[in-house]
């Protein structure tokens, strides 16, 4: 028997359809995978799901939970169940735990209030859930004292101590890098070894693969495709699934090797550190037109503090960067990972790109030529930055960039906010961007398959002694 | 400490445009009104003391036989003028120390945000007073006493905002692309000021007002036979009962002009 | 103890703000001040003009300014405020008289604003948008718009004129406490409900929130348990930052009344013109301020361990 099942579940805002009816079930060991890009629906049908929706928007259908029938136009209805029956895993665990409460303690009020544990039973349930998730004498700490991926275990004991047999786990990787995405997807398999449901929405492929059983493809509030996930993902019978698989860095053609051409800058010995603590030392690489080097490594290890060294934003704490004689002192640029944030909030873009060409002597028509080349529609200019798309945004950013003519340019996880279609052609632009105007590129990116299929050189930042975090296999080890 | 500032949130289109229309009414009285009907505020008449309205003094009279109506539009013109001056000086003077104080860093910013923070433990109407007793004339006094006071609002908002703005990527990517402080501050902390400063003008004006009503009320503001609000009221005090209008009046058009600023100003987050 | 340091440093320096403004004010006494100043000192009897001289010599008053000035921050700085030009005591004395009654008054008024503002801001904020939130929204805006001697003057016209239920001044009894206390803590209680008001909402609004519920929470533990604690910290800050309003309207509403505190001594000195008195006033204040602040420093880092880092 399913432990849930939900069917025609729709989602509208007033009159207007936001997510067409879809049904979905959930068997016990089997987990599955709702994937789909940033406006696809998929986490309001998980909302809807869980009787979450915020209150401008409201949800039809049917949720059967066991033996229990719901209506998904009555999320009062569901509210018993949270905690006790569906356990939901927040997107960003260090934003979900209670900022004045020590870890521990919001696993223990949870063991109390919602099993109905004794007080000392409640606190030594949760001391063992501690001990089983690797964060043994954490309990005491504040959220703000945890790394990203304690919070994480932390957040799922909260979680999942009032019993519930079904977890939706709703991107559970956002902002996390490869190592831990996997640790997480570990985890949520642990927990559906015990016999439970697990429901996944992401738009990580990665993840999905990792997860594995059944599979639903959403776009634009429809339902795409639906099978096994290995089926899904090894033979896509849609043309959008097959985009959105090839868009997958690991299915990237690796990019052809350039040539170098004239040097353009050269840093020798460079060392930087954060709060006292040394973040990286006696680092040593020289880069010239053309080629693009890639800088990988965990969150935190200082990638974007390298790149910021390098452009003179930062000073290192040792060593230097020499930037080759008779380059202009706005060769060198940054390309940041949220353009939103880089470009003046209150100045349409048309007027931002014509300050920037009027300043370094560029016409109205290279602008426009460029707008051709990045694929972008005049109309867009019109806009201020918030109106426009992340990915559209960004190559307006990288538009802006090539109106000074750089030699160099420092890519700060660019495509880390953007959907995978959109972030394969946001990096294919940037490699001919190298090739065509003749720029070295410096590539920084949490996903190792994306740098190694488009660097030319790889450099990584994985430090000698890691934090805390025990290895992902040891957590799923202890949980079983 | 020095990290809690009020973020003046602006107020939607309705709320300010009924703000702004009171604050336009009473103005609208303040000037016009004495042009319509011709009168003098300082002129006693013994015999009309306390007595009800009439053509020429539409708001009758107060216990020396002056036209209130007279009387008021006389206080609505100082009081406003007298905080808006302040509220001139203070705001150019925050304005310009709060950017220099942010974009300078270390000991001019801290030396400044100290000087901030003891005056921020200064009730207001203390420094106000201690002016009074210094400069001579007493709306000198409120005009430099006020300004002291309301210059840390402005200086601490715009300091706030210039920080965050400067130290955000849009300003790195903008200095990175070769342009100087000038275009700094009109493309990025101008814009994010001018409605903050607009908001904070519009409190500012309130408190002053405020604190001239509230000194004339206890007597140690402007003096007699001077209309000023407060000195009205604590004047008319007395007469409650044979002569409410007479009271009501100043008491309703302070209101008026408070509530329509506030409105005006919107409200404020922590 | 960085927050301490800095709060000394603000103690400090409010002393010497106090300190120049006060001379200023001396220096721009109109008469020979010697004379006033040995005259409050000795009284007027006993004042010659060899007194006169001698506190000229002592506070270099007829000298320099700088060294004038230095004198005097000197006597500020070890609290050693003189006597009172009126009445001849120390000025300590008369301070250490004043301070508990308004202390009485101010604390009853937190006290009432607290009991008033919080709770509903606290309700509305729970909904945002909600009928007790636009209701509140208009009667805090109402409120705010009032200054605390209008409230003060509406007060004694509704509850002492017309329905003669309160009395409009004296002191002593608890029924004199209603009227200047109310008069205070309607303001305060608006701009309270308002600060609850939105932090409720930012932090209902905030994941951990909608988590706590998801962990099976009811809303009234979630409330208890992650609401209240949250709210209280941006509630207390503004609350030390407020001390201000309230310590300005403790000065009206004394005058107003006729409260025996420390406001009403502050508005005769001034009127006065008793520099002495001035500068007592005025330090203890503005110290006080200083004081409440340090304190509420304290107690939010012990609630928000981020603030103590």
């Amino acid at each position: 028997m399913s432990l849930l099942k939900a069917e025609d579940i729709t989602v509208s805002q007033g009159d207007t359809p936001i997510l067409h009816p879809v049904s979905l079930h959930l068997e016990p060991g089997e987990p599955l995978v709702i994937l789909g890009e940033t406006g696809s629906g998929k986490s309001l049908l998980a909302q809807a799901i869980m009787g979450t929706l915020p209150r401008d928007l409201a949800a039809r259908g049917r949720v059967a939970l066991g033996d229990r029938l719901l209506d998904a136009a009555r999320p009062d209805g569901f509210r018993p169940l949270w905690g006790r029956q569906i356990a939901v895993l927040p997107q960003e665990p260090w934003l979900s735990l209670d900022p004045l409460m020590q870890a521990e303690r919001q696993v223990t009020e949870t063991h109390r209030l919602v099993r109905g544990l004794g007080t000392t039973e409640a606190r030594v349930q949760a001391a063992a859930d501690f001990d089983h998730l690797g964060l043994t004498g954490a309990g005491h700490r504040y959220p703000h004292e945890l790394s990203g991926g304690m919070a994480q275990r932390a957040a799922i004991a909260a979680a999942r101590a009032g019993g519930a047999r079904i977890v939706i786990a709703d991107e559970p990787t956002k902002g996390l890098d490869a190592a831990r995405r996997d640790e997480v997807a570990d985890l949520l398999l642990a927990e559906l070894a015990r016999g439970g449901g697990l429901l996944v929405i992401t738009h990580d492929l990665a993840l999905a693969r990792r997860v594995g059983g059944r599979m639903i493809v959403l776009r634009e509030g429809r339902v795409v495709e639906t099978g096994p996930t290995k089926t899904v993902m090894d033979a896509p019978t849609q043309t959008y699934t097959r985009d959105l698989i090839a868009a997958d860095p690991d299915n990237w053609a690796a990019r052809d090797r350039q040539t170098a051409g004239a040097p353009v800058l050269t840093a020798t010995g460079l060392a930087a550190d954060r709060g006292g603590a040394q973040l990286f030392s006696d680092l040593s690489f020289d880069l010239a037109e053309g080629r693009i080097l890639g800088v990988t490594g965990p969150s935190g290890c200082g990638k974007s503090t390298l790149g910021d060294v390098v452009l003179g934003l930062v000073p290192p704490s040792a060593g230097r960067v020499k930037r080759s004689e008779g380059l202009a002192p706005t060769a060198f640029q940054k390309l940041y990972q949220d353009p939103v944030a880089a470009f003046p909030r209150h100045r349409t873009l048309k007027g931002t790109l014509e300050d920037v060409a009027r300043r370094h002597g560029q016409t109205q028509d290279r602008i426009d030529a460029l707008m051709h080349r990045l694929g972008l529609a005049p109309v867009l200019l019109l806009r201020k930055p918030d109106a426009v798309s992340g990915g559209e945004l960004q190559r307006l950013a990288l538009l802006r960039l090539l109106l000074v003519r750089p030699k160099f340019i420092f890519a700060d996880e660019p495509t880390s906010r953007l959907d995978p279609i959109t972030q394969k052609h946001v990096i294919d632009l940037l490699c001919e961007t190298a090739a065509t105007e003749g720029c070295a590129i410096m590539l920084i990116s949490h996903d190792p398959a994306l740098v190694a299929r488009t660097a030319d050189q790889m450099l990584s930042l994985d430090p000698a002694a890691p934090n805390l975090d025990v290895t992902p296999t040891r957590v799923a080890g202890a949980l079983q | 400490m020095t990290d809690t500032v009020m973020i003046p949130r602006p107020a939607g289109h309705a709320v300010r445009w009924t703000g702004a229309a009171l604050v336009a009414a009473v103005l609208v009285l303040a000037l016009i009104g004495p042009l319509a009907v011709p009168g003098d505020p300082f002129a006693q008449s013994l015999l009309k003391a306390l007595s009800g309205p009439e053509a020429g003094a539409p708001l009758g009279y107060d216990h020396l036989g002056r036209s209130i109506f007279h009387r008021l539009a006389h206080a609505l013109r100082l009081s406003p003028t007298i905080a808006l001056a302040a509220v001139l000086t203070a705001g150019l003077a925050g304005l310009v120390l709060g950017t220099f104080a942010a974009a300078r860093g270390g000991w001019t910013d801290r030396v400044l945000i100290t000087l901030a923070d003891a005056l921020l433990a200064l009730p207001g109407l203390l420094l106000v007073l201690i002016m009074l007793a210094i400069v001579p004339g007493t709306a000198l006094g409120f005009w430099a006493g006020l300004s002291l006071v309301l210059w840390v609002e402005f200086f601490r908002l715009t300091r706030a905002t210039t920080r965050e703005t400067l130290a955000s990527p849009a300003v790195q990517a903008t200095r990175l692309l070769g342009f100087g402080p000038t275009y700094v501050f009109r493309t990025h902390i101008w814009p994010e000021i001018a409605p903050m400063m607009l908001t904070a003008a519009a409190f500012g004006t309130a408190t002053a007002i405020m604190a001239i009503a509230a000194l004339g009320f206890v007597h140690v503001g402007m003096r007699a036979p001077t209309p000023e609000l407060g000195l009205m009221m604590v004047e008319l005090l007395p007469y409650w009962r044979e002569a409410p209008l007479a009271l009501l009046s100043p008491v309703i058009a302070t209101f008026a002009l408070l509530l329509g600023l506030t409105l005006l100003a919107g409200s404020r987050e922590t | 103890m960085n927050t301490l340091i800095t709060r000394g440093i603000q103690a400090l320096m409010v002393a010497v703000l106090i300190g120049a403004a006060t001379f200023a004010m001396m220096r721009a006494l109109p008469g020979d001040a010697a004379y006033r100043i040995a005259a409050g000192r000795y009284g007027y009897d006993n004042v010659d003009t060899a007194a006169a001289d001698a506190v000229r010599e002592e506070l270099g008053l007829g000298g320099p300014a700088l060294p004038a000035f230095l004198t005097w921050l000197g006597d500020l700085l070890r609290l050693d405020f003189g006597t009172s030009l009126v009445t001849g005591q120390p000025v300590i004395e008369e301070i250490g008289h004043q301070l508990g009654a308004s202390m009485a008054l101010a604390g009853v008024a937190v006290l009432l604003s607290l009991i008033l503002g919080p709770p509903l801001g606290i309700l509305a904020g729970l909904r945002p948008g909600g009928v007790l939130d636009r209701v509140l929204l208009v009667v805090s805006t109402g409120l705010k718009a009032v200054p605390q001697f209008l409230m003060a003057l509406i007060l004694i016209l509704i509850l002492s004129v017309q329905f003669r239920l309160l009395p409009a001044a004296g002191h002593g009894e608890a029924r004199h406490f209603i009227l200047p206390s109310l008069a205070l803590a309607l303001g305060l209680a608006a701009v309270n409900a308002r600060i609850a008001r939105d932090a409720m909402a930012r932090i209902g609004a905030m994941p951990f929130y909608s988590f706590a519920q998801w962990k099976g929470l009811s809303p009234r533990q979630t409330l208890l348990r992650h609401g209240l604690r949250n709210v209280s910290v941006p509630l207390l800050t503004y609350l030390g930052l407020q001390f201000v309003t309230l310590v300005e309207g403790v000065v009206v509403v004394e005058a107003v009344f006729g409260w025996p505190g420390i406001g009403h001594a502050l508005v005769h000195a001034i009127f006065s013109r008793d520099v002495p008195m001035v500068q007592g006033t005025a330090l203890c204040l503005g110290l006080s301020f200083v004081l409440v602040n340090a304190i509420i420093d304290l107690v939010t880092q012990r609630i928000d361990p981020r603030r103590a880092a």
